[in-house]
């Protein structure tokens, strides 16, 4: 869908959308093409989904091109993944060189685009190698990473930090993700776009319709969690929170997520959460298509509660879309939410089950609190998080690595 | 005179390649070898750094002593600094260090923060632009600072006095170069801007600009 900067009048002020025309116009005709794994499902795919059309919009010639692999190659990215992260795994050689020849292959395809660009940028580990795979490159290269790579398992960072350290920058979410790289690591965390489908104001009929849909007591609070069915998102604790809640008051609890084509572990976790809720009718699982932005809206609005009882995470945009929905957002004590959720004013930080039910029961238990608390943080995403600021620092990086001064302040 | 050029800014920030600390010993030693750029960072770009208003602190080593190492009186000592009083960020480093090492020869246990609470050494990159925009006189400067961006707020109103004429304004200095508008010149730097945000210190200017208008 086209997208353009005066859609967002309103929601933030003029000055903010010409500050970023005059960082576009300066840039103008500039090629920048990024490049991820999926074009659908997860985070990275719903800011490309927006940010392409707005840089186009502030006069870059931006595109965005997604590379494909076999089940194998999944399988081999998916472990980077869950080992950046921190989980113990092991890479054989055999699954390194699947890594090394599906980025071949995708290099084939990409090259001519890539080679000529101004600017490129390279999200995540799975197309990382593709920098080696481009020997004429004319551009910047950046390697952009959206995951928690804290405390990586280090047989999984030590093998892929070849791959990104030839880069000239990379971007992490927060200062705690950077690891030891020979070039500049800049910090940027991610957005929402308040007008995608996921985040637009919906009428009431609308939520009134999903509550239907599903089946949902008007009458008892609403407990959600929005995510991926993934071991770091932790769904059955929260589900143990849930029942923790649900021995001293009545509630009901919504896991909703759906599957990104590049993680093949989901199906197992869902099992495993069907499993766990099984026979209990306040326990709503839902496996959503990738395209249920509406309803994922829509739940997320229904709820009295948001929560993201995360053991690890990037950065959590479904945090940022419950604030930016006037909801307290409980979530784990880790990554990016704590940029998000601050105690008594947008939320809850909690380090297990119980702290969760904990802090479910005390909200539940000061209304006007909760409400107080929704507001301020809807004001906070408006503030920080919403695409308009990510945009603009996307644009002062290019300006930046465009520069030819190596200083503090550069003047363009 | 000439015309004031309205400029903007847009800034940045990455890490310094420092080790995070994890106590005060470590603060202190991290912060003796830190570049200027860091110690300007933590001490006056967080007004246009995403994080959570703190209301009583406005470094981050004073939030930081608070939050994660419980020290309140530190806390105290290292609020109360007014980073722009320093002829330069050397001076400003020494008696940031005066400071830490007092506290260090008072406490019995050297404060330590709990995992996840390290503090990260950043810095920022700021990309100057000229909005093309310009003021002819004084008397039209209220009007063009109520619109202005909080990015040229800070460049014009913080960032400014790191520049030549150090420690003043871009607007007092612009103002001194008329006759007659020393009283609005003098105001403005009589504004206590640190418990400001942003969007409060544009209000406050344009307040004390219109309080019997600028000639």
């Amino acid at each position: 869908m086209t997208k353009f900067l005066s859609s967002y009048e309103g929601l933030v002020s003029a000055t903010v959308l010409g500050e970023l025309r005059q960082l576009g116009n300066r840039l103008a005709g500039k090629r920048v093409v990024h490049v991820n794994s999926t074009r659908e499902g997860g985070g990275v795919a719903e800011i490309l989904d927006w940010m392409i059309p707005l840089m186009q919009d502030v006069g870059l010639k931006a595109q965005w091109e997604v590379i494909t692999g076999n089940s194998d190659f999944y399988a081999v990215t998916k472990k980077f993944h869950n080992g950046l992260q921190g989980f113990p795994v092991t890479i054989s050689k055999r699954e390194w060189q699947t890594y090394q020849e599906v980025n071949e292959e995708n290099a084939v395809r990409l090259r001519p685009i890539l080679e000529e660009a101004d600017f490129v940028v390279i999200h995540d580990p799975q197309p990382a190698a593709l920098l080696g795979l481009c020997p004429s490159r004319k551009g910047k290269w950046i390697w952009r990473g959206h995951i928690d790579i804290s405390r990586p398992t280090r047989s999984v960072w030590r093998g892929l930090r070849p791959f990104v350290a030839g880069y000239e920058a990379s971007i992490f979410s927060m200062c705690q993700f950077a690891q030891p790289l020979p070039h500049p690591q800049f910090l940027i965390p991610p957005s929402i776009d308040p007008l995608s489908p996921k985040n637009m104001d919906l009428n009431p009929e609308e939520l009134t319709r999903v509550r239907h849909q599903y089946n949902l007591d008007p009458d008892k609070p609403l407990l959600v969690q929005v995510s991926r069915f993934d071991r770091f998102k932790d769904p059955l604790g929260v589900l143990e929170a849930y029942r923790l809640v649900r021995k001293v008051q009545p509630v009901q609890l919504v896991l909703a997520g759906g599957g990104a084509t590049d993680d093949p572990e989901g199906q197992e976790v869902l099992d495993e959460v069907l499993e766990a809720a099984a026979g209990d009718p306040d326990i709503h699982v839902l496996l959503l298509p990738s395209d249920a932005h509406r309803t994922i809206n829509a739940l997320q609005r229904l709820a009295d509660i948001v929560i993201q009882k995360s053991t690890r995470e990037g950065f959590g945009l479904t945090v940022t879309e419950g604030l930016w929905k006037g909801k307290p957002v409980i979530g784990g004590d880790t990554g990016g939410i704590r940029l998000q959720v601050v105690n008594y004013h947008t939320g809850f930080l909690v380090n297990s089950p119980e702290g969760a039910a904990h802090r479910i029961r005390f909200l539940l238990h000061h209304e006007a609190l909760r409400a107080k608390m929704g507001g301020r943080a809807r004001e906070y995403v408006r503030e920080h998080f919403l695409l308009t600021r990510h945009l603009r620092e996307y644009l002062t990086l290019f300006h930046i690595l465009g520069s030819r001064e190596d200083a503090s302040v550069i003047y363009i | 005179m000439g015309d004031f050029i309205i400029q903007d800014c847009s800034l940045l920030a990455k890490t310094s390649g420092l080790a995070a600390a994890i106590n005060l010993r470590e603060l202190r030693d991290r912060i003796a070898v830190c570049s200027q750029d860091v110690l300007y960072h933590h001490f006056c770009e967080t007004p246009l750094v995403p994080s959570f208003d703190n209301p009583d602190y406005r470094n981050d080593f004073a939030a930081w002593s608070l939050l994660q190492l419980g020290d309140r009186v530190l806390a105290e000592q290292l609020g109360i600094i007014n980073p722009y009083i320093f002829p330069d960020l050397e001076k400003l480093r020494e008696q940031v260090l005066e400071i830490l090492d007092e506290r260090l020869s008072e406490v019995f246990i050297v404060p330590s923060c709990q995992p996840g609470g390290e503090f990260f050494f950043t810095e920022a990159v700021t990309v100057v632009f000229d909005t093309g925009k310009r003021i002819s006189s004084p008397k039209a400067l209220p009007e063009a600072i109520g619109t202005m961006t909080n990015g040229s707020i800070y460049y014009h109103f913080f960032e400014a006095r790191r520049r030549e004429p150090v420690g003043v304004d871009d607007f007092s200095a612009w103002l001194d170069g008329f006759p007659g508008q020393e009283p609005w010149s003098r105001a403005l730097q009589a504004v206590d801007f640190v418990f400001f945000t942003l969007p409060e210190l544009r209000g406050e200017l344009v307040r004390v600009l219109g309080k019997g208008g600028v000639a």
